[in-house]
């Protein structure tokens, strides 16, 4: 089903993005299409500009420069119109909690414009899809960390948006609340809807985005579906060695074994991309033992994700 | 103990009067010993400040002017009637305030005390040798003459000020300055819901809905525009049926309320988009209120203040509604008779409206 309407034309589209706080920029030429039913991975560490790209597509901030097109409609911080195909679900929790679980979603109904009686059908069906029926006259102050958070994504469904944007809507939810979300995300998408996903956590993104973009430092640094980005890292191994003693000397002497494209630290251990690790193992070991540090684990593997963005950015993904 | 509450109210009149000490103005008889003590008794009180006078002419007209707090008049021969225990009266001459009566109780307790030995002996000298019931009698006889060592009270401007304030019951007055502060101070208040509302993230995503932010905004300041507006009908409405205060004409007391609600809301809004939290907010609200209301003459009527204070009032928005309001109350305005001060309102209440809004927009939007 998704994948029969990829090719019709965008839901979002934006171009050039430019966003800066004072001096600072946050966010540095970000442009990327969304089509209808794909959902779309924004990968990136803390501070990476993902919430600031998020607030410009949302509306809620004007970009310095670039520009943002989503069902049709030129968006802007006055532009009801785009708003209206738009459902935000902010990083941080946004609902009263003095308010129970359906006074919230029709007070944001109302906002959306929704008329009286189909709000309340609508009402109805949202907490039905976030799980959330039983619970729905009681005060949202009183739910748990992932009902709060499904309340959180709710609210965002409720008038039917074209485009559903979720800004890490699983930090701090446990794992059976994430995978209810998860599951929910996958469905909403079944049924055509266009979903911008911002996380940190590498195997959301694989789970459920189609493409992803690498940012890091406001900069989409690459984009492409997984298999595409791993494919950037060539037809490589990854070796990781686990190493007792200095490690960054230990990673320049890898880097100097024949095959090795590139060799990284991560705390104690030596993360290396290289061809044919199979015959190369040994001399990788023997180049660590030459600088007097002991390997204490191997583990060779294809890269995923989290190998690409090492390899990228020369950090870690999560911290 | 009695001394303290009224040297408080002393004291406070002087602040909101806008000199740090109490002046008290005397005229007395020179070189006459119990008039110097009298002086320097009421010189030696905290706050009270004595300054002499030549003649009761020029004392009355410095009170009229508002320098001085309260003025006393000591006759001639004071000390001679204290002595031979004769009739004497003391004059005290005061506005009508609070800060008048706390000195003229002051200047009767001491004089009370000058004349009591006196007060005694009358009543020792014509009971001696006699049995109770007898001292009683003789006590009875001679309370005419124990009397007559007074002080009596003069108020001043049976003209200007007397005309002012006659006619008025005894919470006319003070019902409409009393509303004006607490509406404020209730709108300010209500700042901290919009701070709330900041705080959970909601308002920001109101934003990222397709209602406009002219609407939201419009939103934000009728929420605090209604609290005030609530806070000010149940002061009118209880205070009428309760105290039976008149509130003049409905329709001009009416529009302006109105206006100063929207003042105090369109105020709400703006503290409410720029302070960060609750507490800060409770902090800047309890000072700002009570500190407009005083200056604007919601504690201390506008008349009883030097010139200068009275044009520095001009910037609340109190000064203003409570100029209008004796304008109605008192002297049976109507809306013609108000405008400028409406005018005024109005154009505080847009004013800030604009500069809340603003605010509002740009913390969100930042
Ligand atoms: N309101 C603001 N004022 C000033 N700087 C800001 C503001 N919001 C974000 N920044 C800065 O912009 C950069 C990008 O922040 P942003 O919140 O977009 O990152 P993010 O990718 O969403 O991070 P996280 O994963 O932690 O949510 C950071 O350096 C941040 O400090
Ligand atoms: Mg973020």
């Amino acid at each position: 089903m998704a994948k029969l309407l990829i090719g019709t034309a965008p839901v979002l589209s934006c171009e050039g993005l430019q966003k800066s706080y004072g001096d600072q920029p946050a966010v540095v030429e970000v442009g990327f299409d969304i089509a209808p039913g794909e959902t779309f991975g924004l990968l990136g560490p803390n501070g990476a500009g993902k919430t600031t790209t998020i607030s410009m597509i949302a509306g809620l901030l004007r970009p310095d420069a670039g520009s943002i097109t989503v069902a049709g409609e030129r968006m802007s911080p006055t532009a009801a119109a785009a708003k209206g195909a738009v459902g935000l679900v902010p990083q941080d929790l946004a609902i009263y909690p003095d308010l129970s679980a359906r006074e919230n979603l029709t007070f944001f109904g109302r906002l959306y414009g929704l008329a009286k009686q189909p709000l309340r059908t609508r009402t109805d069906e949202v907490l039905e899809v976030i799980g959330l029926t039983d619970r729905a006259g009681d005060r949202a102050g009183e739910f748990s960390g992932g009902m709060k958070r499904r309340l959180n994504i709710g609210i965002g469904l409720l008038h039917r948006p074209r485009l559903l944007i979720l800004d890490e809507p699983t930090v701090g939810v446990d794992p059976q609340s994430r995978n209810a979300i998860l599951e929910s995300v996958e469905q909403l998408s079944g049924e055509g809807l266009a979903v911008l996903y911002t996380t940190h956590y590498m195997e959301e993104a694989e789970r459920l985005c189609r493409r992803i973009a690498i940012v890091d430092q406001g900069r989409l640094i690459a984009e492409g579906t997984r298999r595409e980005l791993v494919a950037t890292l060539g037809e490589q191994d990854l070796v990781r060695l686990e190493v007792f003693g200095d490690a960054v000397a230990a990673a320049e002497a890898c880097a100097g074994v024949e095959g090795v494209r590139s060799a990284d630290v991560e705390e104690s251990t030596v993360v290396c991309l290289m061809h044919g690790a199979g015959s190369r193992l040994a001399s990788l070991l023997g180049a660590v033992a030459e600088q007097g540090a002991t390997v204490t684990g191997v583990e060779v593997r294809e890269p995923d994700l989290e190998d690409v963005f090492l390899h990228l950015t020369g950090k870690a993904l999560r911290h | 103990m009695f001394l303290l509450p009224l040297l408080l109210v002393v004291f406070i009149g002087a602040q909101f009067g806008g000199t740090s000490e109490t002046r008290l103005g005397v005229v007395a008889p020179p070189g006459d010993a119990s008039a110097t003590a009298l002086i320097d008794e009421l010189d030696a009180l905290q706050g009270i400040a004595v300054a002499p006078f030549d003649d009761a002419a020029s004392l009355r007209d410095d009170i009229d002017r508002g320098l001085l707090s309260a003025g006393v008049v000591v006759p001639d021969g004071y000390d001679e009637a204290l002595r031979s225990v004769g009739p004497i009266t003391v004059v005290f001459v005061g506005r009508p305030d609070a800060t008048a009566a706390s000195l003229e109780a002051l200047v009767a307790g001491a004089v009370g005390r000058q004349a009591a030995p006196g007060q005694a002996a009358l009543i020792a000298a014509a009971g001696l040798d006699a049995d109770p019931a007898e001292l009683r009698r003789v006590a009875l006889q001679v309370q005419d003459r124990i009397a007559a060592i007074e002080v009596t009270a003069e108020q001043l401007g049976s003209d200007e000020l007397q005309q002012e304030f006659g006619g008025l019951g005894q919470f006319d007055l003070g019902a409409s300055t009393q509303l004006l502060l607490f509406t404020f101070l209730t709108a300010l208040f209500g700042s901290a819901a919009l701070i709330q509302t900041r705080q959970y993230g909601v308002a920001r995503r109101m934003l990222s809905t397709s209602t406009p932010m002219s609407v939201i905004v419009v939103g934000q300041g009728g929420g605090r525009f209604l609290i005030a507006l609530v806070q000010a009908v149940y002061i009118v409405v209880a205070s009428a049926l309760l105290f039976r205060v008149d509130w003049g004409d409905p329709l001009a007391t009416g529009v302006v309320l109105l206006l100063f609600c929207a003042v105090a809301a369109a105020t709400g809004l703006l503290l409410g988009s720029t302070l960060r939290n609750d507490s800060q907010a409770g902090g800047v609200a309890l000072g700002l209120g009570l500190g407009a209301a005083a200056l604007g003459g919601s504690m201390v009527p506008l008349e009883l203040y030097p010139d200068v204070m009275r044009t520095v009032a001009r910037i609340t928005p109190h000064a203003w509604a409570n100029q209008a309001m004796a304008e109605i109350v008192r002297r049976d305005g109507t809306l013609a008779d108000v405008l400028t001060e409406v005018g005024v309102l109005a154009g505080m209440a847009v004013t800030l409206l604009a500069l809340g809004s603003l605010t509002l927009q740009r913390t969100l939007t930042r």
